[in-house]
């Protein structure tokens, strides 16, 4: 009832736990022998007793299974022993005829547990350790039971009955409902006379076994029958998926208003309140890392039944928030956010510690921060801040840091997200103590303050994944902004405007950081319901495709069954992070400029966090992936590759694969002059970057760039120069610094490409001074060959210029520039000489040749038409000069065929487009 | 409507039939009605008018319009089905379940009548089955209460008696009690469209089972819903229209129709009741005490419907009235939710808010969907400063009925009682939406864009005025909107409001320091207007009080005296001398 809370740890007693305590009894009799009767081998016992634990602590399913699953599994686990032990738990069920009964079977439960010191025992009897797992179960069994009133005695015995009356009838579960329940009592007899029979005959083989006995210690069983061991439970494991279907099965079955009566004689029991939420906890997982691929209905299905079963289990209205939010329901998801918080004041769960020095207000301040993460998830960026700001007012007043910091972190990230244009007046009076300058500084200024001020409350609280992740904000921003001193008064320190990779570097390397910790502590950091969930899933896949695990594996494969024991500590969200961490790699390497690196960092992710990364990351690997293929491996492989992609993210993500999609089309469609296509997929470009939903700046920035390229490739200098210049104010306007020296060299471009070389060079100076400043080298290095090219066209009284910038680009350009990259820098370089009057064609022909040859294959593959039209006249002439005439006309037809190809555009081999 | 004498005779024979079978609940109902149907003049005696003493005072003092007697549309009688008499035998096999039924021994009497085919006998095991299974339920809701409150019990006799009813339905074997109970089953089950079906063919073929009724008006939830059902024209339909209307909020049709009845039911206890309900809603205190007075007097022994009238006693604050009506229920049935609601309401009033949440509690106990208890717990317990318990009984208030804007308006008041007044506003907003007349829900919206933390001036201004437009009986939302639009630099408009305020302060006969205020203000804004006839009308009402507005008001008299008689103005002569 209202504001009180319950114990978490609850424990009821059901007719599947009894089924269990029979088995426990069975595993752990109280006999003199090491392996008790029923078992023939050591692994057979523990085998039991594996498959009892995972039992008792798997969270794959809210409701507990009914007694024909459980008899399924005995089947697997129990080989030759399968029959004894499935007769044996029917059996034993079904002799609990009277409340009586009951009472007998728990005091014998008792006689299994060993006395409080029993650390110290007799080598040859076989006690179950009270403070072993399936001790303490047995024990909250026993105490469960003594705890029922005598109605709940009654209740646990009418349900024992349906319970295994449902397994008997399950063959005829459609007619189940017309006989009716008062003929339980004469089922449950019929059962006995059959049942009792088996009894008394294992009964008599029972006593048999226990005369021959070898005495063999139950703790030394052998290394080597454990491993054994761990194949054989994959065995079972296997039949998890068999499992949920059924689970899906009887959800579509129940849908509409059968759900309601689910099942009408009360035979559907919940797991413990911990498998619970290790299952809801799982869920939540899922649905973070699959987004809307998620299974919305089944689910919301499952978490009906719940809250029907529990309707005190407030966790539920989370789950649907969470399943609601990736789904984009926004109304539905607002309003089990508010039910949520409103019924548990945000102190329930697994985390909840109960209070201390109990303030008895709730934490309301998380409900601020979630629902500011959420408005800001539907594209309120406006009001999302507003509501974390209350968030961070509220937790101030409740002196929770916890909460603060992870607020902090949420609205830095909401402004690293979205640019703002304004510079004041966006964070109000509240951050001013955080800030401490006022709101005299501008967005960029107060996020870098409040990510360092966030980072050191995360710091202080040791909250490990939050450090990681500010550190790898810290990152994100010093890769794109420069330092600045944050005082515009007072003495001025002196200054490099630039960007500084090693910051970058660090923080990278900080925040991979936090896998070891985790690995070091592990076992402190595993709370049970984490542990439990962790084991089972180790139990579906002991190989498992987790780096660890395949590290653990490969380095000696001796002993899996240490791994097997202790399952890997590192949580999901640890590793999405670690990942996350080479993503940022990879993009910092991609704006450095080193191809190589940014690929080896993709890959890296790619097949190592695949696991644990959300959909929406892997694709984003996928896509820099491909993008690094089209550029040094050309169209064709690219696009083979993205068919794999478009393929693997179905339905996940299918926006980001579009827009990579077009991307490609766009650049094909440039380089093959295929102009009216490439106007067509850019206009598509900029549908996608202005939706419904909120504008994504970057894409818009893409769209408008290429564009320009298309009007440029067309010769519409005038206009092509407008959209730039236009798309240069935009850039500025949100501080897109990276944009910005891009739209400057195209810039620089167009007006060398229009014959105005002179207004050209400013453009080219100034992207080289903004490529400086951010450590942009790839960029730079192309802004030189544009330099060069820019030079080259003033006249042949340049060429020594132009071939100096070019040389010292060249390292750059050959080591990590893409295929087109080189082939212009080789043809500039053709063209540096051939113009040079003091340079002779006939001394020197290979000077030349060779990089126009270069560059011819380099463009093969991109199918680029121009500038091989380019390269194979300038071959043509230089082959003429030479008088090797054969070649020149070899060269020459090349030519024309590449500039008709250009001239008529053909796109009947194109399979993409469709 | 039906003649009076109709009326009388149908209920009379309707009483006996559901006495009969041991519809307990609707016999009653029906016969208070027929109790409460106004005595022939000519057939007066005394005796027969004692119920009906003392009523017709307060009935002359409110009764606006006097009721037209024609009847709306032709009413389509539907004649008494008769009664299909069961063997002597079976009949001695009747008359011994019925006293079972009678001691509540439900099971033995589905015994006595187990191989019966009579449909009254079979009607009578059916429900006696059904009461068995409702029985056991409640006491299993208990026993099997889980840490997580599982509360799974079910009818464990819903699916033989489904059963059975459903066949006999199929092969036309059923009597409209049978489909009452058929009904009744289907609702419990979740098949609400089958239910309302089965309902309205059973009170199309027999209107006088109310208890048939009042589960149908619990079906009806929206409009389009009430307007869908095919019944026949009964004056009955009119007490469930009535009802209906009540429920869905639509107060002004329920107060109509029910005052309609009450030509023909002129001294029913129950119309008066309703009518006392309905005007609670629209917020008519006044009346609705006198209506309860007058009640009690007839019914002293009454608990139904008192928690209405201890919430009007609770507003206006009456600690004696409201003790002396706890003392009465208790002394009459303590075990009633009512009483328990009443008595925390009296705790409440005396400040004892912990022994308030008990009684409340004890109400949730005995009813857990019990809606008004879980708010005014939710009340409480803001007043004991216990946010996140307030939060969770509101909560559970609305997740019962989402239509109750007082759950949502206190969940909006908890949250911004401890600081969160944009959370908070999601649930003001929900509050007004559900109920737009309200003017205090819109000013506590408007507070909350107001406070500092928001400070979102124009849409305070926005809720302010909706407050002004709905009867804003506290008068903040004039004085709000004057002040606002003043700090906002909008003189027009603040002027505007001022002076409606100031109307609005003339016509209550108020005054305070809010008239000081609107009077200075005006004063001052015409004389920068140069609207210097007005702006002298409000000095000189300004010059009645005392303080430092009066010497505020002689100085802008003086300069407007000095102003108007073309004398250059004081600073003016001070620079020539």
């Amino acid at each position: 009832m209202t504001g009180v809370v319950k114990a978490p740890g609850a424990f009821a007693i059901t007719p599947h736990k009894v089924s269990l305590c029979i088995l426990v009894h069975t595993y752990a009799s109280p006999s003199q022998i090491s392996v008790p009767f029923p078992f023939s081998s050591v692994s057979q016992h523990n085998r039991l007793g594996l498959y009892l634990l995972a039992l008792t602590k798997s969270c794959d399913d809210i409701l507990e299974p009914k007694l024909d699953q459980l008899i399924n599994q005995l089947r697997e686990i129990g080989g030759l022993l399968d029959d004894w032990l499935t007769d044996h738990v029917t059996s034993r069920l079904s002799s609990l005829s009277a409340p009586d009964d009951l009472f007998n079977f728990f005091n014998e439960l008792r006689e299994t547990l060993g006395g409080p010191d029993s650390g110290v025992m007799d080598d040859d009897q076989v006690i179950l350790d009270p403070n072993s797992n399936l001790g303490m179960f047995l024990r909250r069994c026993i105490l469960a039971f003594n705890l029922l009133t005598f109605e709940g005695i009654c209740h646990l015995l009418t349900n024992i009955g349906i319970y295994c009356k449902e397994a008997i009838s399950s063959s005829s579960y459609e007619h189940r409902l017309d006989d009716s329940s008062n003929d339980l009592e004469s089922l449950s007899e019929y059962e006995n006379m059959d049942l009792n029979l088996v009894f008394k005959k294992i009964n008599e083989e029972m006593e048999a076994r226990k005369k021959a006995t070898e005495q063999v210690s139950f703790h030394l069983h052998l290394p080597k029958d454990l491993s054994t061991l761990v194949e054989d439970v994959e065995v079972f494991a296997d039949t998890k998926p068999e499992h949920n279907e059924k689970g899906g099965e009887s959800s579509s079955y129940a849908s509409g208003d059968l759900l309601r009566d689910v099942d009408p004689d009360g035979g559907v029991f919940l797991r413990t309140n911990w498998q619970i939420q290790g299952y809801l906890m799982e869920q939540a997982d899922a649905i973070e890392k699959h987004g809307s691929s998620f299974t919305f209905n089944a689910f919301e299905l499952t978490l009906r039944q719940l809250q029907k079963l529990a309707p005190e289990f407030h966790r539920v209205h989370f789950l649907r928030y969470l399943n609601n939010l990736h789904h984009d329901e926004y109304f539905s998801a607002l309003e089990n956010l508010h039910r949520y918080f409103d019924y548990s004041a945000g102190t329930e769960g697994f985390d909840f510690v109960p209070p201390a020095g109990s303030n008895g207000f709730g934490r309301f301040e998380i409900a601020l921060l979630c629902l500011g993460m959420m408005q800001f998830h539907f594209g309120h960026p406006k009001r999302a801040l507003e509501v974390l700001t209350e968030a961070v007012l509220v937790s101030q007043q409740q002196c929770n840091d916890t909460c603060l910091a992870y607020t902090l972190a949420a609205i830095c990230n909401l402004l690293s997200e979205i640019g703002f244009s304004t510079t004041s007046g966006i964070l109000g009076s509240p951050f001013s103590p955080m800030t401490n300058v006022g709101t005299s500084l501008s967005v960029q200024q107060q996020l870098f303050v409040l990510l360092n001020g966030s980072l050191k409350r995360a710091e202080s609280l040791k909250l490990k994944q939050l450090i990681a992740a500010n550190n790898l904000a810290l990152a994100k921003f010093g890769l794109t902004h420069v330092q600045r001193p944050l005082l515009s008064f007072g003495p001025k320190i002196s200054m490099k405007l630039r960007t500084c990779p090693i910051i970058v570097c660090k923080e990278l390397r900080s925040s991979y950081h936090l896998i070891s910790d985790f690995c070091c502590e592990g076992s402190t950091m595993t709370t049970d319901g984490a542990f439990s969930t962790a084991w089972l899933k180790n139990l579906q896949k002991p190989m498992g495709s987790l780096v660890m695990s395949q590290d653990n594996g490969s380095g000696n494969n001796s002993n899996p069954f240490l791994f097997f024991t202790q399952p890997s500590s590192i949580p999901g969200s640890v590793l999405q992070l670690v990942g996350s961490s080479y993503l940022h790699r990879a993009t910092a390497w991609e704006m450095y400029g080193s191809a190589p690196l940014a690929r080896v960092n993709a890959l890296v992710y790619a097949t190592c966090f695949a696991d644990a990364s959300s959909s929406s990351d892997a694709v984003v690997v996928h896509v820099k992936l491909i993008q690094h293929l089209a550029a040094f491996r050309g169209y064709k492989e690219a696009f083979a590759a993205l068919k794999i992609a478009e393929e693997k993210f179905l339905c996940a993500s299918k926006s980001r694969i579009l827009i990579l999609k077009l991307q490609l089309l766009h650049e094909r469609a440039l380089h093959r002059g295929h102009l009216k296509l490439a106007q067509q997929v850019c206009d598509e470009l900029g549908v996608l970057a202005s939706s419904v939903a909120s504008v994504d700046l970057q894409l818009k920035t893409e769209a408008s760039l290429r564009h320009a390229r298309t009007l440029l490739a067309a010769k519409q200098f005038s206009q092509a120069a407008a959209v730039a210049h236009s798309l240069f104010c935009m850039c500025y306007k949100f501080n897109l610094q990276v944009e910005n020296a891009t739209v400057l060299l195209l810039l620089a471009e167009i007006h060398m490409k229009s014959g105005n070389a002179v207004v050209g060079l400013p453009y080219a100076l100034a992207s080289l001074s903004y490529c400086q400043s951010f450590n942009l080298d790839l960029l730079k290095a192309s802004a030189t060959l544009t330099l060069a090219e820019l030079w080259l066209s003033l006249g042949s009284n340049h060429t020594k210029t132009a071939l100096t910038l070019l040389h010292g680009a060249f390292p750059m350009i050959l080591g990590h520039g893409g295929l087109e990259l080189c082939a212009r820098a080789y043809i500039t370089e053709a063209k540096c000489y051939l113009s040079d009057p003091s340079f002779s064609v006939s001394d020197n022909p290979e000077l030349v040749l060779d990089p126009l040859r270069q560059a011819a294959d380099e463009l093969q593959a991109l199918e680029y038409h121009e500038l091989m039209a380019e390269a194979f006249y300038l071959m043509a002439i230089v082959y003429g000069k030479l008088g090797q005439l054969q070649q020149r006309e070899e060269a020459a037809s090349s030519f024309k065929n590449h500039i008709v190809a250009l001239d008529h555009p053909h796109d009947a081999d194109d399979p993409v487009l469709s | 409507m039906s003649s009076k004498e109709s009326c009388r005779n149908e209920l009379r024979t309707a009483i006996r039939q559901l006495s009969d079978r041991c519809l307990y609940s609707a016999s009653k109902w029906a016969a208070e009605q027929l109790v409460g149907i106004e005595q022939d003049p000519a057939k007066f005696t005394p005796s027969n008018t004692r119920f009906q003493r003392g009523s017709s005072s307060i009935r002359r003092r409110f009764r606006t319009n006097e009721i037209n007697s024609t009847p709306p549309t032709g009413v389509a009688y539907v004649s008494t089905p008769v009664m299909e008499e069961d063997e002597a035998i079976h009949g001695d096999f009747y008359l011994l379940a019925k006293s079972y039924f009678d001691c509540r021994e439900y099971r033995r009497v589905a015994h006595v009548l187990r191989d019966q085919t009579g449909k009254k006998s079979v009607f009578l095991r059916c429900y006696a089955l059904y009461l068995a299974g409702e029985k056991r339920k409640e006491e299993e809701t208990i026993e099997l209460e889980g840490p997580l409150g599982k509360s799974d019990a079910v009818n464990r006799e819903l699916v033989s008696v489904e059963r059975e009813l459903s066949t006999l339905s199929k092969n036309n074997m059923i009597d409209p009690f049978g489909l009452y109970l058929y009904g009744l089953v289907l609702k419990e089950k979740g098949n609400e469209n089958l239910a309302r079906k089965v309902l309205v063919e059973s009170v199309n073929s027999y209107p006088w089972n109310w208890s048939a009724w009042s589960e149908l008006q619990s079906l009806c939830t929206a409009v389009d819903i009430l307007n869908s059902l095919n019944l026949s024209n009964h004056w009955m339909k009119e007490f469930f229209l009535a009802s209906v209307y009540q429920e869905l909020r639509m107060h002004n049709e329920a107060l109509s129709k029910y005052e309609n009845l009450q030509g023909t039911f002129t001294f029913s206890n129950y119309i008066q009741a309703q009518i006392g309900k309905t005007q609670y809603s629209l917020r008519e205190f006044d009346q609705v005490e006198v209506i309860f007075e007058d009640l009690l007097r007839n019914d002293p022994y009454r608990v139904e419907d008192m928690d209405t009238y201890s919430n009007v006693l609770y507003t206006k604050e009456y600690f004696s009235a409201l003790s002396y009506l706890a003392h009465r229920v208790i002394m009459t049935d303590k075990y009633r939710p009512e009483s328990c609601c009443i008595i925390g309401n009296y705790y409440s009033l005396k400040g004892l808010h912990e022994k308030s949440v008990m009684y409340f509690r004890r109400a949730l106990k005995l009813n857990k969907k019990y809606l008004s208890a879980w708010t005014l717990m939710g009340h409480e317990y803001v007043e004991m400063k216990n946010t996140p318990a307030a939060v969770d009984a509101y909560r559970r208030a609305v997740d019962i009925n989402p239509r109750d804007y007082r759950a949502w308006y206190g969940l909006g008041q908890a949250y911004e009682m401890i600081g969160m007044p944009h959370y908070a506003l999601h649930y003001f907003q929900k509050s007004v939406f559900f109920q737009p007349i309200d003017s205090r829900l819109w000013i506590a919206m408007a507070q909350c864009y107001e406070s500092e933390q928001l400070h979102m001036l124009e849409e305070a201004i926005k809720c302010y005025k909706r407050a002004a437009n709905c009867n804003d009986t506290e008068a903040i939302a004039l004085h709000r909107l004057a002040e606002l639009h003043r700090e906002l630099g909008q003189p027009e408009e603040a002027a505007f409001y001022y002076k409606k305020d100031l109307e609005r302060m003339e016509a209550e006969e108020r005054e305070g320091p809010n008239t000081v205020e609107a009077l200075t203000f005006l004063a001052t804004h015409y004389k920068t207007q140069k609207r210097f006839e007005e702006a002298e009308v409000y000095c000189t009402r300004l010059l009645d009080y005392t303080g430092p507005e009066r010497e505020t008001a002689k100085s802008l008299l003086r300069g407007m005296r000095i102003a108007q008689s073309g004398f250059p103005s004081m600073d003016v002569e001070h620079f020539h001398p």
